[in-house]
C-alpha cells in the first residue's frame, strides 16, 4: 500500500497555483507528483534503456560481443 | 583582434544532391556555387536528426535530439546554445526564420537572439494541399455518408478517394489563384529583406545572424519569376496546385505519383534558386555595408527531401535514407582562398563549435560535439562516423506522440548500418548498406557479409546509448517539462496550444 508524505506549501502559493492549473492536472496533487516523478524515474530513460538492452541482445546474436 | 561576425542561413528540405557545387547538374544555386569557389565545402554533411524538431538541437545546440529524452522538443530554458554563447560573448544577434513552428518560442528557440521573428503571426494561406473545396452542409453531410459507405470495401474506398480528388480539381478549376496566394510560408525575399534592414542598424558590433527559409518546403509554390528562371514558365499557378494536390494523395502508390514527378522536382528546384537568389543578396548586402570581410558565412540545413527514391515523399523519418540525412554544408571564413573540398563524414552535431571556434569564442563544455575547426583550416579532417537519430513518428507535438521507438543510423564514409527498434521495444530491424558501390541504398549488405564492419558500426551505436543516458542533464529536462506545463492550457480556459503545425509538415 502506498505511504503518503504530508508537505508544507504557502496556503496563498497553492491558491494561486490552482487557479492556473493546466488542464492535463485533476489537482495541485497530480501537478506535483509529476514533477517529483519525472526527478525520481523518467519514462524516457526507460524506453533509452530498453534500446540499450535490444542492441545488446542483437550484437550478441551476431556473435559480435 | 576584432571578433569576427557570424551569419548562419540554414534551408528547410534542401537536399546535398540539389546544390551546383556538389555536383547537381541543373543550374539552380550560380550564388552558392560561386561562393563556394572560396569557402570549405563539405560533400559528406549529416543531420543529426531528421526532421527539423529533430535536427535543431544538434545545430543550434551541439546537442542530439534525444539526449535529454524523446519527450523534449527543441531547445531547453537556459540551455547553452550557438546564440547565447555568442550573445554572452558580447555579439548583436538576430533570427529570421520563416514560419516553421517548430522553431518558435513554443520550443525555446528565440534564447539568446535579440532580435527574433518566427513570421508565425502571418498564419497559412495555403487551401491547396488536400484539395478541399468549400462546400455546403447538405453537401458535406451528402458526401460523408458517401465516403462511409464506399469504405466497405477497399475497392469501392479508392474508387471514392479518386472521384473525389478529380471533383476539387474540377470545383478549383476556375479560381484565380497566384503562387504568392498560394504558398505557405514567407519567401526568402521578405527574410533576406528583413536581415538587411536589421544589418544596416548595426554599428561596429560583431553580429550573429541566423535565417532559416522554408523555400523547398512543400507544399511547393516557388515565386513565378524563379520557375522562369529555370525555363519552367509552363508550370502555371492552377498547375502547381495540381500538382502539389496530386503529390500529397495518400490513397495512390508510387507508380502512380511517379508520373508528376519532374514537375514536383522542378518547383522544389525553383524553391532552391530563389533560396539562391536571396543569399547572394544577402552577400551584397554584407559588401555594401562593409561587414563581409569580417564575417564566417555557413550555408546549411535541417534535413534533405524524398522524391520517391525509395517510395517516399516529403521528409517523414520513417527511414534515414542519405535523400534525407546528407545535406550540403559551405562555410566561408575570410582566410580561406579557393574551394577546400572536405570529403570525410562531418555530424552537424560538429557544427556549433566549429562556428564558435571559427569566430573566436570560447566553446562550451555542454557542447556534445567538438570543434573542427583547426583540422579544418590545416585541411585534414580526419573520418568521424555520423549518428543520426529521431523517433519514427508523423508529428510529434504533443508529448505522448514521441515516446515512439528511436530510428538511428551510423553512417561513415563507405557504410551505413540504420538501426529500426520496434514498436514493443523488445527488438529491431537493421539493414546495413555499402554506400561507395550502393549509393542508392537499394540492395542492404547481405546478412554475414562484412562483419567486422556492421560490427564496428553496431559498437557505435549502443556507446551512443550509452552515452545518452550517463549524460543525462537532469535539470534542462526538468525545465524543459516545466515550460511545457507552463505552455499548456489552464483549466479555466479554452482552446489549444496556439500554432499546431498542420500533419507531416516541418
Amino acid at each position: 500500500m502506498t505511504q503518503y508524505r504530508t508537505v508544507n506549501l504557502p496556503e496563498d502559493l497553492c491558491a494561486a497555483a490552482e487557479k492556473r492549473l493546466p488542464s492535463r492536472f485533476d489537482s495541485l496533487e497530480a501537478l506535483l507528483s509529476f514533477l517529483l516523478q519525472e526527478i525520481a524515474k523518467d519514462e524516457a530513460s526507460r524506453l533509452d534503456q530498453a534500446e540499450e538492452q535490444v542492441l545488446e541482445q542483437r550484437l550478441r546474436d551476431l556473435g559480435y560481443i | 583582434m576584432k571578433k569576427r561576425s557570424l551569419v548562419l542561413v540554414t534551408v528547410d528540405c534542401l537536399r546535398a544532391d540539389h546544390v551546383g557545387f556538389l555536383g547537381y547538374s541543373r543550374a539552380v544555386t550560380p550564388a552558392l556555387d560561386a561562393l563556394a569557389q572560396n569557402s570549405v565545402v563539405f560533400s559528406a554533411a549529416i543531420v543529426a536528426g531528421a526532421p527539423t524538431y529533430f535536427s535543431f538541437p544538434a545545430i543550434m545546440a551541439s546537442r542530439y535530439p534525444l539526449a535529454l529524452g524523446r519527450d523534449i522538443l527543441g531547445i531547453a530554458p537556459h540551455e547553452v546554445t550557438l546564440a547565447t554563447s555568442l550573445r554572452d560573448a558580447g555579439y548583436t544577434t538576430a533570427a529570421f526564420l520563416a514560419g516553421n513552428p517548430y522553431l518558435s518560442p513554443h520550443f525555446g528557440y528565440e534564447q539568446g537572439f535579440a532580435t527574433f521573428r518566427d513570421f508565425l503571426e502571418s498564419g497559412s494561406a495555403d487551401t491547396s494541399v488536400s484539395g478541399a473545396v468549400p462546400s455546403t452542409n447538405f453537401l458535406s453531410d451528402f458526401n460523408r455518408r458517401i465516403q462511409a459507405d464506399s469504405r466497405r470495401t477497399g475497392l469501392t474506398g479508392a474508387a471514392y478517394d479518386a472521384l473525389y480528388f478529380w471533383y476539387c480539381q474540377w470545383r478549383l478549376r476556375r479560381e484565380n489563384v497566384s503562387m504568392d496566394s498560394l504558398r505557405r510560408y514567407p519567401p526568402a525575399d521578405v527574410l533576406v529583406d528583413e536581415a538587411c534592414s536589421w544589418l544596416s542598424g548595426l554599428r561596429e558590433q560583431p553580429f550573429f545572424l541566423w535565417l532559416h527559409l522554408m523555400d523547398p518546403h512543400h507544399p511547393y509554390y516557388p515565386p513565378a519569376e524563379a520557375l522562369s528562371s529555370l525555363d519552367k514558365s509552363d508550370i502555371t499557378p492552377r498547375r502547381a496546385r495540381f500538382l502539389n494536390s496530386f503529390w500529397n494523395r495518400g490513397d495512390i502508390g508510387a507508380r502512380r505519383l511517379e508520373r508528376h514527378r519532374d514537375e514536383i522536382i522542378a518547383l522544389y528546384d525553383a524553391g532552391i534558386f530563389w533560396v539562391d537568389k536571396q543569399i547572394s543578396r544577402l552577400v551584397q548586402a554584407l559588401q555594401k555595408f562593409q561587414r563581409w570581410d569580417g564575417t564566417v558565412f555557413a550555408v546549411t540545413a535541417d534535413h534533405g527531401e524524398e522524391f520517391l527514391e525509395h517510395g517516399r515523399r516529403y521528409h517523414s523519418p520513417t527511414s534515414l535514407p542519405e535523400q534525407l540525412i546528407h545535406v550540403p554544408l559551405l562555410l566561408r571564413s575570410p582566410e580561406v582562398s579557393g574551394m577546400r573540398l572536405s570529403q570525410e563524414p562531418f555530424s552537424l552535431i560538429h557544427l556549433a563549435p566549429t562556428l564558435l571556434d571559427a569566430v573566436g569564442v570560447a566553446v562550451p563544455d555542454n557542447f556534445q560535439g567538438r570543434s573542427h575547426w583547426k583540422e579544418i583550416s590545416a585541411g585534414n579532417l580526419l573520418s568521424e562516423p555520423a549518428i543520426v537519430e529521431c523517433v519514427a513518428s508523423n508529428n510529434p507535438f504533443q508529448p505522448s506522440d514521441r515516446m515512439r521507438p528511436r530510428l538511428m543510423a551510423v553512417r561513415d564514409a563507405m557504410y551505413k548500418l540504420v538501426i529500426d527498434f520496434n514498436q514493443n521495444f523488445n527488438g529491431i530491424t537493421d539493414s546495413f548498406y555499402d554506400l561507395k558501390n550502393d549509393p542508392g541504398e537499394h540492395s542492404p549488405v547481405p546478412d554475414g557479409a562484412l562483419p567486422e564492419v556492421r560490427a564496428r558500426l553496431f559498437k557505435i551505436a549502443r556507446a551512443h546509448l550509452q552515452q545518452t543516458q550517463r549524460n543525462r542533464n537532469v535539470e534542462l529536462r526538468l525545465l524543459a517539462h516545466l515550460r511545457a506545463i507552463q505552455q499548456s492550457p489552464a483549466k479555466n480556459q479554452s482552446g489549444a496550444i496556439s500554432a499546431l503545425p498542420p500533419t507531416g509538415s516541418c
